[in-house]
This record gives structure tokens, sequence and C-alpha cells, in this order.
């Protein structure tokens, strides 16, 4: 938590080069790599309204265009609109003098309010409602029929395209078999033959296109009204930019033109590795949950490095550094500091694949990994200051809940080792700064980390992977700005 | 960067069996509809007001100085009716910060100087940030950060919100130490 309140003092490096905290980074169980939120794939799982906390199946809310059927945001100010009731005395009818009782009592109605800004819905004329939600006026655009036209025009393009490129390719890799169908034999397709028999080829797409009329420029432009230089301008009258682009399909100019705004969905997504295709996070498909099914997530497996104190950095000093230490894991974890540059290169790291494992690769050709190379690069590390790590391999007890209940923390007799409490530990070091340090500028330290790390994944039954591993990480501690 | 000790005056605080810390420079009205479930820290000049309907708190919530904890009422034809104020587990109020919500889930981070609106709804793991306005009747939903006047969204919270917040109150509860007697 203190990571969302406080700058980001220490910051990991992804696997893609990427610098992120602990928080916004996962981490690869079956890669065993840590993955950031640029190089993963995010998934829309659900659309739900975060107002009404109400699921939405996708086809729907395509449908509805990822809106709301039920609730309203001010055009004005943006903020949810709520419902208010009122109760509508019913209007004494002179015609009608013998009403029924049923009439004469008091109905209930109702209408959208802002509590931000005090829009409210009778300010720009839409009558109230009888229900207390839905029912609202839905406007059509007056252009709605051209769009829909000009949207079922470049379909059938995209459509008629695709297909074209498709025969193509069809007469390129013509597969010639053993067997031989009738079509081979008379040369003949159904698209082919009717053809050339002359007719269209496919009713809906070729209609669209044969009946659209392509929209012709006018020389005559309407005139402006004559007073439009001279009229006096109301701000309060007329719509800011945002509020304008917020309507984009009317864009009203008056303030009296705003209509309430359905509110746009939110999402539910799950995370998926780009190298092996496993989910990283999965959510729960109800709206209000905040748990997963799935949640790889580094904060529970990477070991995590928090800053207890640090002496302010000077050039050509050495100066203190108090680091705590945490292993998330259910395994006891054998921690070594290490040097950025003593970190064994990716390639090395990558264990030996089974043969079934590359056969897989091999075959499947057409998957797209280019993203990789485009993503990957190293990320720039500080060399100005150095974490002076100490040659010793910590041993991080697993995590246990029931800790928090035990008493003192223990005091180490090592000089580096301050304290151990449970699966937490707390390091003295020494940050050592270069000369010629530029004072002012920003202290940073790169430290890299190598840990033992224990796969719970089911092996597979075939190849059993081994399953205690030891893995890198590489960080970048931020120690606020080099002294004068 | 690991939470630092805030020391309190041992005078000052009421430590209860269920280990609730409350400053005796609260005001604490109604206190027989106060509910605070365990762990819970109050600090000095902060107001609950149990006296307009029930305000119950989960375990490890953190009520700031200054901040003011007040039922929402609502209005009807025939006057107005106070709602009772329901708190999760976890759920940091920040100093000068009034809170009028109906609901605050679990996991909530609410900065300093802000002010929740009547009747509004916290859900579980989210966060408003320092000085917003969050306008009466706002629904906050899961991993949402809120800032702003009013109050928007602006960015998502990380999936481990759960296990931050419950890291952040519980260090925080543990840091929250007595002075040494001199």
């Amino acid at each position: 938590m203190a990571y969302l309140t406080q700058p980001d003092y220490i910051k990991y490096v992804c696997s893609c080069g990427q610098l992120k905290p602990i928080t916004n980074l996962y981490f690869c169980r079956h890669c065993l790599k840590i993955r950031c939120g640029f190089c993963i794939c995010h998934e829309v799982d659900s659309h739900y309204c975060a107002n009404c906390l109400e699921n939405m199946p996708s086809s729907e809310a395509r449908l509805k265009k990822n809106r709301c059927s039920s609730c309203f945001d001010c055009p004005s100010c943006f903020h949810t609109l709520s419902t208010r009731a009122t109760i509508a005395q019913p209007r004494q009818d002179p015609a009608a003098g013998d009403a029924k009782i049923e009439n004469k009592q008091p109905k209930k109605m109702y209408y959208l309010s802002c509590f931000n800004c005090r829009w409210t819905s009778r300010d720009v004329g839409i009558p109230d409602q009888p229900v207390a939600s839905g029912g609202w006026p839905e406007r059509t655009n007056p252009f709605a029929a051209r769009v829909n036209q000009l949207l079922d025009y470049y379909k059938a393009i995209a459509q008629q395209e695709k297909q074209e490129k498709l025969d193509r390719e069809r007469k390129k890799f013509a597969i010639r078999g053993k067997y031989m169908n009738l079509t081979d034999k008379t040369g003949l397709t159904g698209a082919m033959a009717r053809n050339i028999a002359g007719l269209a080829s496919s009713e809906s797409s070729s209609s669209a296109i044969a009946n659209f009329v392509p929209s012709q420029a006018s020389e005559e432009v309407e005139e402006l009204p004559e007073d439009y230089h001279t009229q006096e301008v109301n701000l309060k009258q007329i719509t800011s930019m945002r509020q304008r682009l917020r309507a984009a399909e009317w864009q009203p100019r008056s303030a009296a033109r705003l209509q309430p705004a359905a509110r746009a969905l939110s999402v539910k997504r799950s995370q998926r590795c780009r190298a092996c295709d496993h989910n990283l996070t999965k959510p729960e498909y109800n709206p209000g949950s905040v748990k997963f099914k799935i949640e790889l997530l580094a904060y529970y497996h990477v070991p995590e490095v928090k800053i207890i104190s640090y002496e302010t950095v000077k050039p050509g000093e050495t100066t203190a550094l108090l680091l705590k230490l945490t292993n998330p894991t259910a395994h006891e974890m054998q921690v070594r500091l290490l040097q950025p540059q003593d970190v064994p290169e990716v390639e090395e790291r990558e264990e030996p694949k089974s043969i079934e494992k590359s056969l897989e690769k091999s075959l499947n050709l057409e998957k797209d990994s280019s993203w990789s190379k485009v993503l990957q690069r190293r990320a720039a590390l500080p060399t100005a200051c150095a974490v002076r790590a100490p040659d010793a391999a910590l041993t991080l007890a697993q995590r246990d809940d029931a800790a928090e209940y035990d008493d003192d923390p223990q005091h180490d007799t090592s000089d580096i080792i301050m304290w151990r409490k449970s699966n937490k530990l707390a390091l003295r070091l020494q940050v050592a700064t270069a000369a010629g340090a530029a004072p002012g500028g920003p202290a940073r330290a790169a430290l890299a980390l190598q840990y033992s790390y224990r796969n719970t994944v089911p092996p597979a039954a075939a190849a059993p992977a081994p399953r205690d591993h030891t893995l890198y990480t590489t960080l970048v501690i931020h120690l606020g700005t080099v002294a004068e | 960067m690991e939470l630092q000790d805030t020391y309190y005056n041992k005078s000052e605080y009421v430590e209860t069996a269920s280990g609730n810390k409350v400053s005796r420079q609260t005001v604490l009205c109604g206190s027989q509809n106060i509910v605070l479930h365990g762990k819970v820290i109050v600090q000095s000049d902060a107001i609950i007001r149990g006296d307009l309907a029930n305000v119950k708190t989960g375990r490890f919530c953190i009520i700031s100085k200054g901040s003011v904890i007040r039922p929402p009422f609502k209005k009807f034809s025939k006057g107005v009716a106070f709602f009772p104020l329901q708190m999760g587990d976890h759920v940091f109020v920040g100093e000068n910060t009034v809170v009028n919500a109906a609901v605050v889930g679990s996991y909530v981070y609410i900065g300093k100087n802000v002010v929740i609106g009547r009747r509004c709804v916290l859900k579980d793991c989210c966060m408003i940030e320092d000085n917003s306005v969050l306008p009466a009747e706002t629904v906050v939903p899961s991993f949402a950060r809120y800032s702003g006047n009013p109050a928007r969204l602006i960015t998502t919270l990380p999936e481990a919100m759960p296990d931050l917040m419950t890291e952040f109150t519980k260090s925080y509860y543990q840091h929250f130490l007595p002075t040494t007697v001199n």
C-alpha cells in the first residue's frame, strides 16, 4: 500500500527491459520470468456497469455500444446521475369532472439529477418518467441511416477483399490430392459457377456495394444568420469542448440541448503470458468480487525488497543503506546479492528444452513472436552508485501467516543481517558512490538478486521438470538525490 | 519504503481487550451504537457520530486525526432518516477527511482532506486520493483509483491490492507505539 502513496523507491527490471514497481509486475510460473503490463496479452473477460454492477454479455454490450441501459452520466460534469422521485399531483381536468378516485391519488414521477453540478433532466425539458429506471427517451441521430449505410458499404468491401484474397491463396496452394472430387474434375465451385452464369456471387455484399451512393460536395453553403457577428455571446449557454465531444454523435452547441449520456461499461480483464499462453491473472466473474481464480503476481513469487532507511548519498563516499527482504512464497528461499553485471545472460539461464517442447514450437509456425524482438531490450542500469554486495547466501524462511503473533525480531550476530523475523530479513549494506556523480542528480543504484524458487506447477507426466530453480532478478534502488 | 514508527502518549489512548486504540481526545457520540471490530486505531480529534445511526468498522481500520465518520441521511417526503454506516476490514481514512458513505468496503484507502458525499458506496479495493471530493450517491467500483473534484476514475489499482492494504494497515498498527516513559 505504501507503494501507492509513495514514489516508487524500488523498481524491478521486467524481462522486457521495463522498470516497474513490484506491484505492477507478474510472474509466469511456466516461463519462470517476470512480465509486466507491456509484454503480456490483455483480454476482456466480461463487461459490467461500474455503477449498478450488472454484468452484460459481450454480444449485448456490442449491440448497446458498450453502454449501460439503466445508468446515465451527467452531460455537464460527467458525474453519474441519480434518480429522484417527486410526487406529481394529477391535473384537474375540467372536462372529466367525475374522474376516478385512482386518478386523484398522487403519482410518483422520476427525473434524473446530478448531485455534483445540480443539472437535472427537467432543465432540458425531458418529461418525468413514471418508472424508476429505464424508459428514458432514446434519441436517434438524424444521420443514423447514412452512417449505417456507410458501415454496410465498408463491411461489404472488406468482405469482398477478404474473399478475393482467399481465392488467390486457394489457387496458389491448391492441394492435388490422390482423390479427385467433382468440383476438381469440372473445375467448378459454387461461387465460380455463379460467376460464370453472371449472377451475383453473394447477395448481401454486392447489393450493399451496388446501392451505395457516394456523398457529394455541394457548392451552396447555408448562409450564416444575420446577427452572427453582432449577437452577444453568453458563455453560460454554450457547451464546452469536452461536453461536446462526450456526445460525439450530436455535439450540441447550446447547453439547453445537453442530454443524459448512457454510462460506459467497464471490463474485467484477464492477462496472459505471450510466450507460453498461460493465464497470469483471471478474475472471478462476479463484478463485485475482488478475488481471482488465477493470480500470478510478482508480489507473490519474487522476493520483495524494501528500503528501511538510507543515508544521503555523497559523491566519492560510502553511505549506509538498510534494506528489508521478504519471502512471499510458501517455501524456504536462498537469496544471494549480486552485482547486476554478474547476472548470466538470458540465453544461458534458459533451461534445456525437452524434445517435445521444441517440436511443438517448430510446428507452431504461424505463432507470431515478433513482439518479443520489438519489446525485448536491455534496461539502462545506473552505474554511479553501487551497492557493495556481501558474498553470502541468505536464507529466508517461508511465509507463515501465524508468525505475525510471534514476539520480537531475532537479532543476528552477523554484521550484515540486522534482524530476522519469520519470512523477513533486514540487511545493513553499504553504497559506494563514484566521485564523479553529479550533485543534485538522482541517486540510483542497481542490485541483482539470485534466489531459489520452487515451482509448484504440477509437472507434465511426460516430462517431469525440475522443481527447484535458481532465478535472477535485477532492481534499481532510488536513494533520493546526490548531495552537494 | 518501510513505514516509520509513530509514537503516541500512552495516557492519551485507551486500549481495549480486542486491541482497539482509541484516543481520549475524540468525540464519539452515541458510543453504544459504535462497533469497532478489533485492532482499530481512532486518533485524536476524530469524530464518530454514533448518535445518528449505527457505525460499524471491521478489523484493522485506521481513522486518522481530525476525520469525521458520519452516517448518511436521506430526505423523504416526511422528513429525513439516517442510515447505518458500514466499514469493512483494513480501511485507512486519512487526516481531516469527512466520510458520509453508506458502505465502505474492505481494503479501501481514503486519503487526507477528502469529502465522501452522502450515501456513497465504496466497493472493496478502491482508493480515493488526497484532496478529492466524491459527490453524493457515487458508486466507486473495485480496483478503481479516484481523484479530483468531482472525483473521477483516473487509473486502476494492482491486483494485489487486498494484500497491499492488509500489509499496510497491519504494519501501521505495529508501528503505532506508545512512547516509553522517561
